[in-house]
């Protein structure tokens, strides 16, 4: 807890006392009485190390002392309001579930750049706009152009 | 495919044995890990297997049925001989496989390569079967019936070496059915419900082909082949191209075409219904539809005059596919590319609303009531003999029906059909029919075609004189435009001065006539358009005078007709009164007629088109009346042996059309001369009053009197001209096909 102080000490004196805060908003601490489960990573990271963050700010930590046994490594979602496990990529899923000990940016060297796609979350239940139809699914906005005929045109000649 | 039959009667074999494996199951040393891959372990060891089989009881034999109607046909009484199927009695004529055998007591055998219509190759060895005394299960497709023979088709070691094949041809199958075109209609997938096992044991890469480019028709995934060679044979065979072959050996060996080349056949698209896995498959149709998503509907193609017998899938208001049915009598089991990939000009260039050209030439599209007032108007303004009436391509009896009626009833008999020409000969039916039936030419011995490439005209009918020529070595004459003819012919010549030549019996091919003992003259509907047809059809008359052609027991006299409409036009007598009405019409009515040379219309007639495509003659019209498509209509066709069949509405009709002869009749109710029908059953009626073999479906009508024994001798001189091709192209010859996409494909891939 001291060494926390210190470390706030020292950020409000390198940064000053608005930069510091908002740092602060950023990080969740100002949402830590509100949402448990923030203040409850928080508290966890204590003592954790920082294996590496993603590009969504999902940020991955270890630790194996003192922990009870697959409590090793966790995350602390870099959306502090609606996070959620999709938001996980592919690549550090692996490596969080213990499937493999290369981290994330180990495994992105072998994405494939030719037809890799970006990660997306799963937004089902967030608005009929955000997800996927497939091609002929009547809510896909782009898709609906199918006739049953093609009707001869009288203007053509 | 019966098969669900078949592995009924393999489990309840099994049953009697259920007893002694429960008690091995029940001993915890005998129930060890090692177990065998088949699913019914007791059966590895076939010695073990005929041990537990318990003394059945002399079995209570139900009478069984043939397979899908298999007949049996003694040719000699004294051939048959008697062979036990499962211990039940069948007489069948010596000659016949073990296979066949089987299929006349009722018991329907596996296979993959086999194929009725195709020779024997026996290398699928999936119809294995046990034979008592025979040390090795035998390939029953490929081993002749011997008297006595005792079969048995569902003993554990028939069935466990059924397993044995059935693992092999899986082992380098892909495993892709949930993306396969075949699935669900698979006869690897049917099979292996009965004969796969639960487990593989193969653990190395599988085998992987390289698709081959056989055209825009059929798509190839040749991975997924089993090697049993069907294509192959249906190619040389039926096709009579050499285009396919097998390349290679033992896990090497694959079809293909050697060098990179398409598979230019009319009749390519066989191939996907013959392969049993998913290697060949119909590209216009990929990843379109399951097959058990479509609809079938029962109905006759309309694209040449052969009438073939199709099914059209659909699926919603949309044809996916059309692909054959079995008819022994017109076209076997076969179809022509034309008639399997055509559906897709029935999306395109539709006509869906009634339009009238207004004065500045553009069409303006108006309801039904104002366009047939219009045309009712101006067909009460004309002069009666001004009017004329065409009959397309496509036309069923009962439009044309309706048609000539309503003509008749304005006082005009000015109406005859396309392709028949400006003065057909309509009196005696064997004057324009196969008077020798399209199954009856395997019965000629020597053909001559006239004018005529059936090839093009009429692909089935051309297979079936190649069966013929294949199976019995008969000689073909051709006199024509130099064409590819797929079997042994000898070019006799191009035009009339041949013909003259034979009829005189000056040229060498009389000889082979004279001697035939079933001469069949096959004589083009082009000749129709000719001038002299009348001499020529004389001179025809006279070889076949000469040649014995016509004689009670055989008529060898034919003519090919090229149109679906043409026969039952001139079975209703649309026969035009005057050669050039064309030039003098005033009112046209052009009921899908778009092959009419317009340009001699002249710049004042009225126009009427009605039809279910624009394609050419809609851009010379006034008025524009849109009609139903073969595939959304009930409509009654003969074809050119004189076999009256039905097409049955598949989809539902497109826009505002209406089907042709419900237009006429509301016309004739428009202008004041009520025709007397208003059912599609009435029309029919009145049809029996002209032409009552129209009615007579799925029946042959032969004519009654041929036209040799009462037409005068020739005499008139002939011009010494040419025979033209009557078939330019022979992916588009209608409105339909030449709106369709996959046929200008074609055009422009296969026809270069």
């Amino acid at each position: 807890m001291a060494s926390l102080l210190k470390n706030a000490l020292k950020a409000i004196r390198e940064k000053g006392i608005v930069n510091a805060l908002r740092t602060l908003r950023e990080e969740g601490y100002t949402k830590c009485l509100l949402d448990g489960n923030i203040l409850q990573t928080k508290i966890h990271n204590i003592g954790g190390t920082l294996v590496g963050v993603d590009k969504f700010g999902n940020k991955y930590y270890q630790r194996y002392e003192g922990i009870p046994h697959g409590r090793h490594r966790w995350v602390e979602y870099g959306d502090k309001g609606r996070y959620n496990a999709s938001q996980i990529p592919a690549e550090w899923h692996g490596w969080l579930h213990h499937i493999t000990d290369h981290t994330g940016d180990e495994l992105l060297m072998l994405k494939p750049k030719r037809y890799g796609i970006d990660h997306k979350q799963n937004y089902s239940g967030e608005g009929e706009e955000l997800i996927y139809h497939s091609k002929g699914h009547a809510l896909n906005p782009g898709q609906r152009d199918w006739t049953r005929y093609q009707s001869w045109q009288p203007t053509k000649k | 495919m019966g098969l669900g039959l078949l592995a009924l009667r393999a489990s309840r074999s099994l049953a009697l044995n259920r007893l002694p494996r429960a008690f091995a199951y029940q001993n915890p040393s005998n129930n060890a890990i090692i177990r065998g891959i088949v699913s019914t372990p007791e059966l590895q060891n076939p010695e073990a297997a005929a041990a537990v089989q318990q003394p059945e009881p002399a079995p209570e034999l139900p009478p069984r049925k043939p397979v899908a109607g298999a007949r049996v046909h003694f040719t000699n009484p004294d051939d048959a001989i008697e062979v036990f199927v499962d211990g039940y009695p069948v007489k069948v004529p010596k000659g016949m496989t073990v296979l066949q055998a089987c299929e006349i007591a009722g018991v329907d055998i596996p296979r993959f390569c086999y194929h009725s219509r195709l020779s024997v190759a026996g290398n699928c060895r999936m119809c294995l079967v046990e034979v008592e005394k025979s040390p090795k299960p035998v390939a029953s497709c490929a081993m002749p019936a011997l008297p006595g023979m005792k079969i048995k088709t569902d003993t554990p070691i028939a069935k466990k070496a059924r397993e044995g094949v059935m693992e092999f041809l899986l082992m380098n199958h892909p495993l892709d059915c949930p993306i396969c075109d075949q699935g669900g209609e698979c006869d690897l997938q049917d099979q292996s419900m009965a004969f796969g096992s639960d487990r593989g044991r193969f653990t190395e890469m599988k085998r992987s082909v390289v698709d081959k480019n056989l055209g825009p028709l059929v798509k190839t995934v040749m991975t997924r082949c089993i090697q049993c060679t069907r294509c192959v044979r249906f190619a040389t065979e039926v096709a009579g191209v050499q285009d396919l072959g097998i390349l290679g050996r033992g896990s090497g060996e694959e079809i293909g075409t050697y060098v990179e080349k398409l598979m230019t056949s009319e009749l390519s698209g066989n191939v996907i219904d013959i392969c049993p896995v998913g290697a060949l498959t119909s590209k216009p149709f990929a990843f379109k539809a399951r097959n058990w998503e479509l609809k079938g509907t029962e109905s006759i193609d309309v694209t040449d005059a052969v009438g073939s017998n199709i099914r059209i899938d659909s699926r919603g208001p949309e044809v996916l596919r059309i692909t054959p049915r079995l008819n022994e009598d017109i076209n076997e089991e076969w179809i022509s590319d034309k008639t399997r990939f055509f559906y897709d000009g029935l999306k395109r260039q539709r006509l869906n609303d009634p339009m009238i050209r207004g004065p500045d030439g553009r069409f303006k599209a108006v309801t039904w009531r104002d366009a047939l007032a219009v045309v009712a108007e101006v067909l009460h303004q004309v002069k009666a003999e001004e009017i004329v009436g065409v009959a397309g391509k496509l036309s069923d009896a009962e439009s044309m029906m309706a048609l000539k009626d309503l003509l008749n009833k304005m006082g005009s008999n000015n109406i005859w059909c396309e392709g028949n020409g400006s003065d057909p000969q309509a009196d005696l039916r064997s004057g324009f029919l196969l008077n020798s039936s399209i199954a009856g030419l395997e019965k000629a011995d020597v053909f001559l075609l006239v004018g005529t490439q059936p090839r093009v005209e009429a692909a089935m009918v051309n297979a079936r004189i190649r069966k013929t020529v294949r199976a019995t070595q008969a000689k073909v004459g051709y006199i024509g435009p130099p064409t590819d003819i797929n079997y042994d012919h000898q070019h006799l010549g191009t035009g009339t001065q041949t013909l003259l030549e034979i009829a005189e019996g000056r040229h060498p091919f009389c000889s082979a006539l004279l001697h035939a003992k079933n001469p069949a003259i096959i004589v083009g509907a082009g000749l129709f358009e000719h001038k002299d047809k009348d001499a020529m059809f004389s001179a025809v008359e006279t070889i076949a005078k000469l040649g014995k052609v016509v004689r009670p027991d055989w008529n060898g006299l034919n003519v090919l007709l090229l149109n679906a409409a043409q026969s039952a036009a001139l079975d209703l007598g649309l026969v035009p009164e005057s050669g050039n009405s064309v030039e003098s019409a005033k009112f046209l009515y052009l009921m899908g007629a778009d092959d009419v040379d317009l340009d001699k219309v002249a710049s004042d007639a009225f126009v009427v088109y009605q039809g279910h495509h624009g394609d050419r003659s809609v851009y010379r019209a006034n008025v524009i009346l849109p009609a139903s498509a073969f595939s959304e209509k009930e409509g009654t066709y003969e074809n050119t042996e004189g076999c009256s069949q039905e097409t049955l509405p598949a989809v539902p009709i497109v826009g505002d059309a209406r089907d042709d002869w419900k237009i006429i009749r509301a016309l004739s109710e428009v202008a004041g001369i009520r025709l007397p029908y208003d059912t599609l059953g009435a029309v029919r009626t009145r049809i029996r009053t002209v032409a009552p073999n129209l009615l007579h479906l799925d029946e042959r009508e032969p004519s009654a009197i041929s036209s040799v024994a009462v037409k005068p001798q020739f005499s008139q001189k002939v011009s010494i001209a040419p025979f033209g091709a009557a078939v330019e192209n022979f992916y588009m010859t209608d409105s339909i096909t030449r709106a369709s996409k996959i046929m200008a494909q074609c055009t422009a891939q296969l026809l270069k």
